[in-house]
């Protein structure tokens, strides 16, 4: 009888163990790829952005599109004005409160002080301007759990009102904004042992962003990095690890917050989607358990929590909720916006997928977002900082693997392929950043680039020169601009087209930029974003309807060709570039 | 009197057939230790137990690798 009874819970054990981890997430994964996906009616608010969506065409890796089934390609920059960034002079202070009002009033026509005891400037009306001369038709726009949710259970609305505002700049720029779930390290709140035990070293708070200080839950476990990096931190570690496995119903409070943001923003095209967690770290976890166990179920959990979909199992909640698990309807019933899944951190410093990723949802606005820093924080310049990019031994694709890999995850997964994030030491764009953007052209993939603006580092990764440094005193928000680097990003793109297939290309240092692309009669037009800076003459040859039409946008132009049947091209001439103001 | 001695790797087949659940890579060591087992059970005449775990572990490690298979095999379908 007894040796009856063992068997029995050693049998009953292993169906469960099998149902909770890969057998169990497998086939979740076929029955949400066999479920239909729910298509919303996309029409659009009156006076606000056309909505976009993810479009899936068989044989394709899915890509963003607008209203009509345009491939739409986003370019922006991410300001960092509203993350709740450590602050001081004195690194032993562990709990500054935020150091920029939150009451968008402080920001109606004008824009608090900058000052170098915090890593970047506020965020203020002129800077989506700045960024919309640059011909960028989106912003990600970093928030952070800590502000959105400082006591437990309570959000601040205030600071949902000054998400707005930055939204409603944008609006009125005709740009998109894509909210930004932002963390690094988990928290500022992770605090700072001093001495460093365990030949650690002390740490500087000043990048650490993410979760509010009630759901930093460390054990204990000393606040220290190793090699100078903020991510090697086991107090960083142990946190994050709580978080993927629910402490305390934590994961619950975050699934909750997205759930809130989203019902602000449920009505507005003019917010793209929400990029749910910013480049997630595995804390104690091991790839590719990670990412298939912990990571992509947690997406789907969010995505049903947002969206009213049921593709996860019913679970409880407020408890370790194993890969399989959905999660509750929280009645938002957003079914519109774009979802951006950044993949790990580990496939961000490998640039290679760390896990077989598949279908997590039935939802079908999933965008996948990588993190594009090759050589820059990839592994082998962890490794060895003085070998330059250009000779490098890893990735064996150069820049092109994270992109290559980044589509096939895509289509794995159902999803569109968007770059987060991509940035480097501006002294190395001619190498680092062109070469991004290069691949970007040739994936036909959006960008945002961090950061658009940064105050001190080594040196500051901004899109403008950062500030005085020696001094903490108040300061503008920025140096001059980069000319270089700003006329890199300040591309010509085609901004819409019909033609998913288009192939394009523009060089920097001349302003020269061709495109070719095919379209029946009676396709939509394709749109061509040409910033202030470009000068050269446009010119379209082959199956157009006419001569494309030119806009002022601006101070920039926005060419329009209407296809007539067949292959076009446009081209814009190489001219002298205009520089950009200071 | 006869004793009945408990096969050494018949436990550490179930253990690795359990583990082989999440952790794929394990499965080929389940399979490899849980038939292993069975087999030196069978061949003692009724001497040695624990074909019971052998066994689980060994259909463990078999489901283990299986699901990982068929997923490389999904995913390069999918992508």
């Amino acid at each position: 009888m007894r040796r009856t009874i063992a068997r029995g819970v050693a049998v009953a054990v292993l169906v469960v163990v099998a149902a909770f981890t890969y057998p169990g997430a497998f086939v979740v994964s076929i029955v949400v790829r066999l479920t239909p996906a729910v298509m919303s009616p996309a029409s659009g608010s009156p006076g606000g952005l056309v909505w976009l969506h993810v479009a899936h065409v068989s044989g394709m890796t899915p890509f963003i599109a607008d209203e009509d089934g345009q491939r739409v390609l986003l370019h922006g920059a991410i300001p960092a004005g509203l993350i709740d960034f450590w602050s001081g002079t004195d690194y032993s202070v562990t709990n500054p409160p935020p150091y920029y009002p939150m009451d968008p009033a402080a920001y109606d026509g004008k824009c608090p002080a900058n000052s170098s005891v915090i890593a970047t400037p506020p965020l203020c009306q002129d800077d989506i301007r700045r960024m919309a001369a640059l011909g960028f038709n989106s912003v990600r726009l970093p928030m952070s759990w800590s502000l959105l949710e400082p006591e437990r259970g309570k959000f601040s609305e205030l600071y949902l009102d000054r998400v707005a505002q930055v939204v409603r700049w944008a609006h009125d720029e005709g740009m998109y904004v894509i909210l930004d779930m932002h963390q690094n390290a988990y928290s500022r709140y992770v605090g700072r042992a001093d001495p460093a035990p365990l030949g650690g070293q002390k740490i500087s708070l000043r990048y650490y962003t993410g979760a509010p200080a009630w759901a930093t839950i460390t054990d204990g476990l000393p606040s220290i990095w190793y090699s100078n990096t903020r991510e090697l931190n086991p107090a960083a570690f142990e946190a994050t690890t709580n978080f993927w496995y629910n402490r305390d119903g934590i994961q619950d409070e975050y699934i909750a917050t997205v759930a809130h943001v989203m019902q602000r923003f449920k009505d507005d095209g003019t917010v793209a989607g929400i990029s749910v967690y910013n480049e997630p770290q595995p804390g104690w976890d091991l790839s590719p358990g990670f990412e298939d166990l912990l990571l992509f179920p947690f997406y789907r959990r969010m995505i049903d929590a947002i969206t009213g979909l049921h593709d996860g199992l019913p679970c409880p909640t407020g408890v370790f909720m194993p890969a399989p698990c959905g999660y509750p309807d929280l009645g938002v019933h957003d079914t519109r916006h774009l979802v951006f899944l950044d993949s790990g951190w580990l496939r961000e410093v490998t640039d290679f997928p760390t896990h077989l990723g598949l279908p997590i949802t039935s939802y079908p606005n999933v965008v996948l977002g990588i993190h594009a820093y090759t050589h820059v924080f990839t592994i082998e310049h962890f490794i060895d900082q003085k070998t330059p990019p250009d000779k490098a031994s890893y990735p064996w694709g150069g820049y092109d693997q994270t992109y290559y890999w980044g589509e096939r995850e895509a289509r794995a997964i159902g999803a569109a392929l968007f770059v987060t994030e991509f940035g480097n030491d501006p002294g190395l764009d001619s190498i680092e950043l062109a070469s991004q953007l290069r691949e970007q052209e040739l994936h036909l993939t959006g960008f945002a680039f961090w950061t658009w603006m940064e105050n001190c580092g080594t040196p500051p990764y901004g899109v403008f020169e950062g500030i005085d440094c020696n001094t903490t005193g108040p300061q503008p928000s920025s140096g001059c601009i980069r000319q270089e680097r700003a006329a890199m990003l300040a591309s010509v793109y085609p901004e819409a087209s019909s033609d998913p297939n288009l192939t394009y290309s523009y060089d920097a240092a001349s302003g020269f930029f061709t495109m070719r692309a095919s379209g029946r009669a009676g396709d939509h037009a394709t749109f061509i974003v040409v910033p202030a800076n470009v000068t050269g003459s446009i010119t379209a040859g082959g199956a157009v309807a006419g001569e494309p039409s030119v806009t002022q946008i601006g101070e920039g132009r926005l060419i329009t060709v209407v296809p007539a049947g067949g292959v076009f091209t446009v081209n814009v001439a190489a001219a002298p570039l205009a520089p950009f103001a200071c | 009197m006869l004793r009945f001695v408990r096969d050494r790797g018949a436990t550490p087949a179930l253990v690795l057939g359990a583990l082989s659940l999440p952790f794929g890579l394990l499965a080929p060591f389940a399979i490899w230790s849980g038939s292993r087992s069975l087999r030196r059970i069978r061949s003692s005449g009724g001497q040695v137990t624990g074909a019971w775990s052998a066994g689980l572990g060994l259909a463990a490690g078999i489901t283990g690798l299986a699901f990982g298979i068929g997923g490389i095999v999904f995913w390069l379908f999918l992508s």
